[in-house]
């Protein structure tokens, strides 16, 4: 119950920064809807339809923003040396992990609605009756991201390099769960039964679990000297 | 209450940033650990506050070791740094909540009020961070550190930007953790403000203690000289 607590607190706490801030989500926001204003511009649609690249742009689109959000949401806890202070006190750095994870989770739900509908809506793909298959793609496949991009995003904080770690660490685990993403929202786009997506769908529950499991268990090991 | 270190050793890399410093601080007790930059200082209050495992050596509360990653040593101690390591866009008692609830306690506005007032920032409730002046804003974190009443107040530099009367506050606070029983540990470059506050004086020097007694007025002198000369200890 205190774990539940403190992930909350944190999460909540996380939040309300990030919406205060407002800038960096605004930013975020921005981001997206201009990848997908730039990307229906750059796409022949006469050559390649819409729907055969909608799916792969916006779990692109996601991991760029998502990422580039996950490392910023340690630079508060860096203002002023907030964190040390977050760590001496009885929290436990799995709550510490957890609550972080769940603010950048609802942060990722955010960025990919917009992705989305500003991809969907800039490459003219119809969506009608899939949104809920979408949904339970997104849900798994957004869990692994943001747990993998918090416990990284301290990670990089951690080093000297900062910022430009986060990506080169992250990229490559995360290119796995880009791939199932991507290929069971494919599919969806393509109106597949869902029989064929489904085991594309076990694998991102796999790698969600897996990423909040070791991020749980590891994160001690970004936070403590 | 006797909070001890022994043997302590810290290595970043190749550079040795302790080499085998032993200290003691009891209850009731101003303990300042003075020295020059790269004495050490920082180093030897993060092992004894748990946030740094020293590479060999041990510190204790009471002859039982503690550590870091028990949350149960965590609830027991509190920390004021020259950061103040309050978040910018929450108000001041909005940070107090927070630290308050992760420390379990369930504390209500007016006492949340009240641990600011008796720091002399009664006034700052509910204003935001971001908006405080430094004295002030050391103020709120001084509330923070003492809002678990915690048995060891570690401090590191916390005079650091202060002007007069913050640092004025800011001893007054010192002296009164003091009194109720607490062991204050205190680190600090201000070699004439650390006499002045604290019972007992450690100096250190390029990571070897040089100096551990009294600071009482005619000791003062003595530990000057191993401040700037850096002697070794007798």
């Amino acid at each position: 119950m205190t774990e539940l607590r403190w992930t909350w607190l944190i999460a909540r706490k996380d939040l309300n920064l990030e919406f205060r801030a407002g800038g960096r989500l605004l930013s975020m926001i921005a981001f997206v809807v201009l990848a997908g204003f730039l990307f229906g511009f750059a796409l022949d649609k006469g050559q390649v339809p819409g729907r055969a690249v909608v799916a792969s742009l916006t779990w692109l689109t996601v991991l760029f923003a998502s990422t580039a959000g996950a490392g910023r949401i340690f630079d508060t806890e860096e203002e002023d040396g907030a964190f040390r202070h977050v760590l001496l006190t009885p929290v436990s750095r799995r709550a510490v992990f957890l609550g972080k994870t769940v603010a950048n989770l609802a942060l990722t739900w955010l960025i990919t609605a917009l992705s989305f509908i500003a991809l969907t809506s800039f490459l003219g793909v119809r969506t009608s009756g899939s949104l809920a298959a979408h949904a339970a793609i997104f849900l798994p496949g957004t869990i692994g991201l943001s747990a993998t991009a918090t416990f990284f995003g301290r990670m990089s904080r951690h080093s000297n390099l900062g910022d430009s770690l986060l990506p080169v660490l992250t990229f490559p685990l995360l290119a796995p769960l880009v791939f199932f993403g991507a290929t069971a929202s494919a599919r969806v786009f393509m109106a597949l039964p869902w029989d064929e997506i489904s085991s594309l769908v076990r694998l991102l529950w796999a790698f969600a679990i897996g990423s909040v499991a070791v991020g749980a268990v590891l994160f001690h090991h970004v936070t403590d000297e | 209450m006797t909070l001890e270190g022994r043997g302590i050793v810290c290595d970043y890399g190749p550079v040795r940033a302790l080499a085998g410093v032993d200290l003691r601080a009891a209850g009731r007790e101003i303990l300042a650990i003075v020295g020059p930059n790269g004495a050490g200082k920082t180093t030897l209050l993060k092992v004894l506050s748990g946030e740094r495992r020293p590479d060999h050596g041990e510190v204790t509360l009471n002859g039982t070791r503690v550590s870091g990653s028990d949350a149960a040593w965590r609830a027991r101690i509190g920390l004021v740094s020259h950061r103040t390591g309050l978040y910018e866009k929450l108000t001041a008692i909005e940070n107090l909540r927070f630290f308050a609830a992760l420390h379990g306690l369930r504390r209500n506005g007016r006492k949340l009020t009240a641990t600011l007032e008796a720091v002399g920032a009664g006034d700052l409730a509910g204003r935001r961070v971001e908006t405080l002046s430094r004295g002030q804003r050391q103020r709120v974190a001084l509330a923070r550190s003492i809002l678990h009443d915690p048995e060891i107040l570690f401090l590191d530099e916390p005079f650091t930007g202060l002007d007069p009367e913050g640092a004025a506050g800011l001893e007054h606070a010192l002296t009164a953790r003091r009194h109720d029983g607490a062991v204050v540990v205190l680190v600090t470059h201000d070699l004439r403000r650390g006499l002045r506050l604290a019972d007992r004086v450690v100096v250190l020097r390029r990571g070897r203690k040089v100096f551990d007694g009294e600071a009482a007025e005619d000791g003062a002198a003595e530990i000057l000289d191993h401040f700037t000369a850096g002697a070794e200890a007798p």
